[in-house]
């Protein structure tokens, strides 16, 4: 081969890896009456890859022709491999764990004129002007104590009796003297998260349009119920109610802290009773609503467990709403989904341990279920900030501190 | 004066050099073409992306807006960028200077080819070839509050040590373990550079009556001043765009004492909507590492040159 083929051959090999770089694929399988649904799923310990294969088995047995395609997120959150997908124009049919925000609506497809969606939960809750974006299977809540029942024994302590701020505060002294850490939190997001499930049943059940007050500037985190959670949170860091070293544990190894009974009380969503059932400690952990100052029992913060949004640029869009349908309206394929993440949906059961009765029965005397999403949807980012600075409380920080820095930081959001 | 009008021959001979010289020109871009489109693909047209989307309120997902220096103004502003970016100084610094350090003492130890020195280089560069997500949660497992340092403390009834909770020690932490990790890499280069101090000096200067301490001081670290060199620009710039051994030791805490720049960016700023303003910190951070790695090489020349002189 001359000098000029090797050119011709290396601008050609060029050329076929730029063509084949830039060329998006497809959605639809290239057999005639084929389609390949690609699906942005979340991988956890409870939705493996192979929970989600199993489930989409059955789909496929049912729906011949049809080929449902996981699309793991990796190491990224689930809305960030979606803006990855579209702005690679490789977009995905149907997005997994994406809840839309009034910023992001339009990229889904409404899903108002469904019938069947109407019937989903929490499908109210999370409009966004007036529209639906987002179906899911059932419910998590998340303002639950998790005791061990041991611990309470030692020190005498009757769980149902626990309901309000100072009782609560009165069980922890005895825990304490006891020998027991009186309640486990761990570093990463579950510092954030705990305050969020044990604050907002307090003072969103009072006011549920907080947030979007909040939002409108008409109030302020310092001039706030949340004002007397950031000291509660403080003065019992203060009194070793919470242990400050549980900063350097990892949420896994904070549960198993709780699990293995170096703990007497664990904050945590319905999603944790899986946990239990795993480690066979079900029947030695009971669950009561957090306490507050005010009614019994409080609304439970709560969300839509396994959110399905089809993308607006699928090619393939009437299945991709067959297939979500499916998911979250057929009785097999709701149940299997319930069980394997511990969520819950008025009407269906499925086999639980006592702790995961006891986790619906507070769901069912719940007066409210609090549902940040929609128009009381913080904004972007308030997790991540609101972790960071219940966090400083363990440094040194202030419940002053706290509130003026989270004020600060949310009227820069814009 | 007239010149020789030139003969056809010549005319021959002078388009055949041109065509000549057309065809290596032509030889030499066809050679060229396909790494300069790889490179123009994967590197300038993401950066001039980058650089207009910095210049955009995008959101990742609908149309952007173009609103001027806007995001760079809020750099400035942004607490939360201002403790990163001290962060990643103080990592970057003493990661740096601790990877340099230990790896030039461990390298002078074990210079001389003996088995056992290939051993303990092996050992020294093994860190660096494990995924730093690995070695960060090897590390938390090790130093976090129920990690094994502080299991046995405690059965010794001491601690726990806040190699983790604690905003300060938790920085430290990570300090030590990025150099644990990282200084390997210039024990390998060290070596090398070590290995080309011709061995006349050395014996000369101990003939002399010249110190193991005076040799290196005076003679074998100037002679590999062009690799520390390397090996300065080299873990400057890493360090200034260390991830992932953030997320897997610390996860960016406590309260944030441990989040640097890159974790910032990754872990808050694009893991949300706020993605132009996400790249005028990734645009920072490209030009902040641009400018170290040209002052450091600057300096290091001119000292060099000084030296020589």
């Amino acid at each position: 081969m001359n000098r000029w083929r090797l050119l011709a051959a290396a601008a050609t090999a060029v050329a076929l890896t730029a063509t084949s770089a830039c060329g998006g694929g497809g959605d639809t399988g290239g057999e005639s009456g084929k389609t390949t649904l690609r699906m942005i799923v979340n991988i956890t310990p409870n939705l493996t890859e192979q929970f989600w294969n199993k489930l989409f088995d059955i789909y496929e047995a049912k729906n011949p022709g049809v080929t449902v395609q996981l699309e793991h997120t990796g190491t990224i959150a689930a809305e960030a491999k979606l803006r990855q997908d579209l702005a690679a124009g490789d977009p995905p049919d149907i997005a997994q764990h994406v809840v839309p925000t009034p910023e992001t609506a339009e990229l889904f497809v409404d899903l108002s004129g469904e019938a069947w969606a109407a019937k989903t939960p929490l499908f109210e809750d999370y409009a966004i002007g007036g529209k639906h974006y987002v179906v899911g299977v059932g419910e998590q809540i998340q303002s639950l104590v998790f005791y061990n029942k041991k611990a309470f024994a030692k020190a005498g302590l009757d769980a149902e009796k626990i309901r309000t701020i100072p009782q609560f505060e009165e069980a922890m002294g005895k825990l304490k003297k006891a020998g027991y850490v009186p309640l486990q939190t761990a570093g990463q997001w579950v510092t954030g998260a705990q305050f969020s499930m044990l604050a907002d049943a307090g003072v969103l059940t009072a006011d549920p349009e907080w947030t979007v007050k909040r939002k409108k500037g008409q109030a302020t985190f310092a001039g706030s119920g949340y004002m007397r959670y950031y000291e509660l949170y403080k003065s019992w860091l203060d009194r070793g109610f919470l242990d400050k070293s549980s900063l350097g544990l990892q949420y896994p190894d904070g549960q198993a802290a709780f699990l293995r009974g170096d703990s007497a009380m664990y904050i945590m969503g319905s999603y944790f009773v899986p946990a239990a059932d795993e480690a066979g400690k079900s029947d030695d952990i009971g669950v009561f609503p957090v306490p507050t100052d005010g009614a019994y029992p409080p609304g439970q913060f709560g969300n839509m467990a396994q959110p399905y949004t089809v993308v607006q640029q699928s090619d393939t869009r009437e299945a991709a709403i067959d297939l979500v349908e499916w998911l979250v309206t057929d009785e097999e394929a709701i149940k299997i989904q319930l069980a394997a993440d511990g969520n819950l949906r008025k009407g269906f059961a499925y086999d639980v341990s006592s702790l995961g009765d006891g986790v619906q029965a507070i769901l069912d005397e719940a007066p409210s279920v609090i549902v940040k999403q929609g128009e009381r949807q913080p904004v972007q980012g308030y997790p991540e900030e609101l972790n960071t600075r219940i966090q400083s409380l363990f440094t040194g920080a202030s419940a002053g501190d706290v509130a003026a820095k989270l004020d600060q930081w949310w009227d820069s959001q814009g | 004066m007239r010149l020789p009008a030139p003969s056809p021959e010549s005319d021959r001979h002078a388009t055949g050099s041109r065509r000549r010289r057309f065809r290596d020109a032509a030889m030499s871009a066809g050679m060229l073409a396909p790494a300069v489109v790889v490179y123009t693909v994967m590197t300038i047209v993401p950066v001039i992306v980058a650089v207009y989307l910095s210049l955009t309120d995008w959101n990742g997902f609908s149309s952007a807006t173009f609103i001027g220096l806007e995001n760079y103004a809020r750099l400035f502003d942004d607490p939360d960028t201002t403790r990163a970016a001290l962060v990643t100084l103080v990592v970057a610094f003493f990661g740096a200077v601790g990877m340099l350090g230990l790896g030039l003492v461990y390298a002078l130890q074990l210079k001389e080819r003996r088995w056992s020195n290939s051993f303990f280089r092996t050992l020294a560069y093994y860190p660096h070839v494990i995924s730093a997500l690995i070695l960060g949660f090897l590390w938390s497992a090790i130093l976090g509050t129920n990690g094994a340092i502080n299991n046995t403390l405690r059965d010794l009834g001491i601690g726990p040590v806040g190699f983790l909770f604690d905003e300060n020690l938790a920085v430290i932490t990570l300090v030590g373990v990025i150099v644990w990790a990282g200084f390997g890499f210039n024990v390998v280069l060290f070596v090398a550079g070590l290995q080309t101090v011709p061995r006349e000096l050395i014996e000369a200067a101990q003939i002399d009556g010249a110190s193991q301490r005076q040799i290196n001081r005076r003679i074998v670290i100037p002679m590999i001043s062009p690799v520390v060199t390397v090996a300065m620009v080299l873990n400057l710039v890493g360090l200034i765009k260390v991830y992932d051994i953030v997320v897997s030791l610390t996860d960016g805490g406590p309260a944030g004492s441990t989040e640097t720049i890159a974790y910032l960016i990754l872990s808050r700023s694009f893991a949300g909507t706020d993605v132009g303003f996400a790249t005028a910190q990734a645009v920072g951070l490209m030009v902040v590492s641009a400018a170290l790695s040209v002052v450091v090489t600057a300096l290091r020349n001119r000292q060099d040159r000084a030296a020589s002189a």
